[in-house]
């Protein structure tokens, strides 16, 4: 589901300064061994520094994990579930959009399905949306502005989005 | 750093995947990865690539619907995903003698459009003699 | 509601205190007194120059409970409706009606589970609304309804049902519109099969789906068809019947190239011309016809130089046309690859016969959503879902006139009534 991360909401200050350094540091997490060397940027969601491992470095509750690159909305692992598990009581939709995100922790590329978590009210934390190969509604495999509830069984109220591998993109 | 950038555009434009990794980016979020899809919303793989692919019709048929032939795949692309869909994901096994499909063979249905996608796969459903 | 005992009782509360004459009911009882003496009722009366037992000094008249309205029925130049998906609470969408002269908030809409927008029709006066409810708010059974409401009174009317199908989208104007005699209304679905529902807004009623697999969203292209953007970069023009019924349809060549650098979906139309833009900046012009849709000379929102610094459009809605004068208005940011969503922090604007910038205009905060007003004095409104202020400038100058605040939680489109 789309939303915009809420980098902006501490007011206007900075505003083309902040936008560039997400972009860039976006980028730099792309080129750059050692995600875990990577500062947490204002916008960071969740607690700080924690590290799954060195081959999938960085915060799943975070908005910078590498898994997030083309994610949008409430990340489950703040609202009761995990990178690849819903919050008890939601329903994943198993119909969902892909993205391709590169691993800093051992340089691959990653097919990340973003299944959405449904039947609920918005989670309303960790707000993400990161757009790295989006793609408008009428590539629908690739857009993430649709709500993807849409096919599942409960229905389009949308609670949060996982961040799951399914494969390598190789 | 824009040159940086232009160059993993670049990269990201450039590369080509396996099969199995185009099937995930381009029809995964509706079929699923086993291909089941979602009844009444997202038609099942598993039970029709092999009767679809046995007759001219339902070749012709797997090319021509929109997810397939809408999708940025070359013909290539396009033939060797259709191959490994039907290897990897059908309920049955693959009988001998069906043919692999061809980049020629794709382009040759691909430059015509499906008229109506959901009357076609209801009649080759009925020839096939499956209930889909 | 206007209980007798509440009326009574503050009048004679304040009553109390400067009236003269019998108290309450104990009228000729013994120990009443009167509250005419002592000084201070005198001294008032005196310095208000009132005579008379019953008022001393002017006072507030009691009010009934009233609604206020009814509303212009074609409001001013420089009303819009706000659209409000409220993301962090789905189930309670809303429109607010907001007057930018003066920074009035006029009323609301209360429109449902992940509300895109209001689909105003000024032939018949009417704002139609398609709308989704559950039966538990966020669960239960599903009903899609287009809601017809008065916009003299903001009140919901006639309900029409519709499959439950319409797309659950961000919000975007193209995902329901009318046809260019607002006949029909044409509403996109996404199950995630897509397809177009069609309503008859004569006789208020669904006149059936047009299948438009591949394709997405809704433009119309005159009183009988619209197009849609296609997977595959083609457009596929559809044409309906007097009664709804699809009659044929047909897709252009491919004029989108979504690998290289996709167009958007938030295009603008003026007459007989759409422009829709880039990721990178790219305008494409569409000439449509009934039955036919050709592309014009591209030409770029940026110079090479620009885009090497990489001034690009984003946002939820950014762009808007104004008709008259021929201008096109784009909110700029500067980012890379993936910025194609990310709000402005200025608005350029384009003389759209020549495909050159008139003038370049700073925001006073972030914008992902403008709208120009239509008549010759326009202002450029701008919103973005991550604030809660309307921000009004003077179109032509680019001048900053004022912010209306508190307008809504995650507002999304403008729309002009």
């Amino acid at each position: 589901m789309k939303r915009v991360d809420r980098w902006v909401e501490d007011g206007a200050r900075g505003l083309a300064r902040r936008t560039s350094r997400r972009s860039v540091l976006g980028r730099l997490g792309l080129i750059l061994a050692g995600a875990a060397t990577l500062p947490l940027l204002p916008m960071a969601r969740g607690a700080p520094g924690k590290t799954e491992s060195t081959k999938d470095p960085g915060d799943p509750s975070s908005c910078d994990y590498w898994r997030h690159c083309a994610i949008d909305g409430f990340l489950c692992s703040c609202c009761g579930g995990t990178q690849h598990s819903c919050p008890p009581g939601t329903e994943p939709s198993a119909v969902t959009w892909i993205g391709t995100c590169h691993n800093p922790g051992d340089g691959k590329d990653y097919i990340v399905s973003y299944n959405d978590c449904c039947g609920k009210g918005s989670c309303g934390r960790c707000l993400c949306n990161r757009n790295e190969n989006d793609k408008p509604l009428y590539e629908p495999f690739r857009a993430n502005d649709y709500d993807w509830c849409a096919g599942s069984k409960v229905g389009i109220a949308y609670n949060c989005s996982v961040a799951r591998i399914v494969g390598t993109a190789k | 750093m824009p040159w940086l950038l232009g160059m993993l555009v670049a990269v990201q434009a450039a590369h080509a995947y396996e099969p199995q990794a185009n099937y995930m980016l381009n029809c995964m979020g509706c079929h699923l990865e086993d291909g089941s899809g979602a009844p009444g919303k997202v038609p099942s793989l598993r039970t029709t690539l092999i009767p679809f692919a046995q007759t001219p019709a339902g070749r012709r048929y797997l090319v021509q619907v929109p997810g397939t032939s809408q999708s940025a795949l070359s013909d290539r692309e396009i033939a060797e995903l259709l191959n490994w869909m039907i290897r990897s994901l059908s309920d049955r096994a693959v009988p001998r003698g069906l043919g692999d499909f061809t980049a020629g063979e794709v382009g040759s249905y691909r430059s015509e459009r499906l008229r109506d996608a959901a009357a076609t796969r209801v009649r080759l459903l009925a020839a096939a003699g499956n209930r889909g | 509601m206007w209980p007798a005992e509440v009326r009574a009782a503050w009048p004679a509360r304040q009553h109390r205190r400067f009236r003269c004459g019998a108290r309450g009911s104990h009228a000729g009882g013994e120990g009443t007194r009167s509250r005419c003496t002592g000084w201070a009722p005198a001294l008032l009366g005196a310095i208000l120059g009132l005579a008379g037992p019953r008022a001393s000094i002017a006072e507030l008249a009691p009010e009934p409970l009233i609604n206020e309205g009814p509303l212009p029925a074609h409001p001013g130049p420089h009303w819009v409706w706000v659209n409000d998906i409220v993301f962090d609470y789905m189930a309670d969408g809303r429109a607010y009606l907001i007057d930018a002269d003066t920074g009035t908030f006029r009323g609301m809409l209360s429109t449902g589970y992940g509300y895109l927008g209001i689909v105003p029709a000024r032939s018949s006066e009417t704002l139609y609304s398609p709308e989704t409810y559950f039966s538990r708010g966020t669960r239960g059974t599903r009903a899609d309804v287009v809601t017809l409401y008065d916009p003299k009174t903001l009140s919901p009317g006639a309900e029409i049902p519709i499959p439950p199908k319409r797309a659950a989208i961000m919000p975007m104007v193209n995902a329901a519109v009318l046809t260019d005699d607002e006949r029909f209304l044409l509403i996109y679905n996404f199950t995630p099969a897509q397809s177009v529902s069609v309503i008859d807004t004569r006789n208020r009623s669904f006149v059936g789906e047009i299948d438009t697999a591949g394709c997405a969203l809704v433009y119309p292209t005159g009183p009988r068809s619209f197009f849609s953007i296609c997977a595959d970069g083609s457009l596929l023009q559809v044409s309906i019947d007097e009664h709804g019924k699809p009659t044929g349809s047909a897709h252009t060549p491919k004029l989108i190239d979504a690998e290289a650098d996709p167009v958007t979906e938030k295009g603008v139309r003026s007459g007989d011309t759409y422009w829709f833009v880039s990721f990178k900046g790219e305008v494409l012009p569409l000439k449509v016809s009934p039955t036919q849709i050709s592309a014009g000379t591209r030409w770029w929102l940026t110079s090479a130089e620009e885009r090497k610094k990489g001034w690009r459009p984003g946002g939820l809605q950014h762009l808007a046309i104004h008709r008259t004068l021929h201008q096109l208005y784009a909110v700029m940011h500067q980012g890379g690859e993936g910025t194609h969503k990310d709000p402005g922090s200025e608005v350029w604007v384009f003389d759209v016969a020549q495909g050159k910038r008139l003038r370049t205009l700073p925001l006073a905060s972030p914008a992902g959503s403008i709208q120009v007003t239509e008549d010759a004095r326009p202002l450029l409104l701008a919103a973005f879902i991550g604030s809660h202020d309307l921000e009004v400038y003077e179109a032509l100058s680019g001048k900053h006139l004022r912010t209306v605040s508190a307008i809504g939680l995650t507002p999304t489109t403008l729309v002009l009534p």
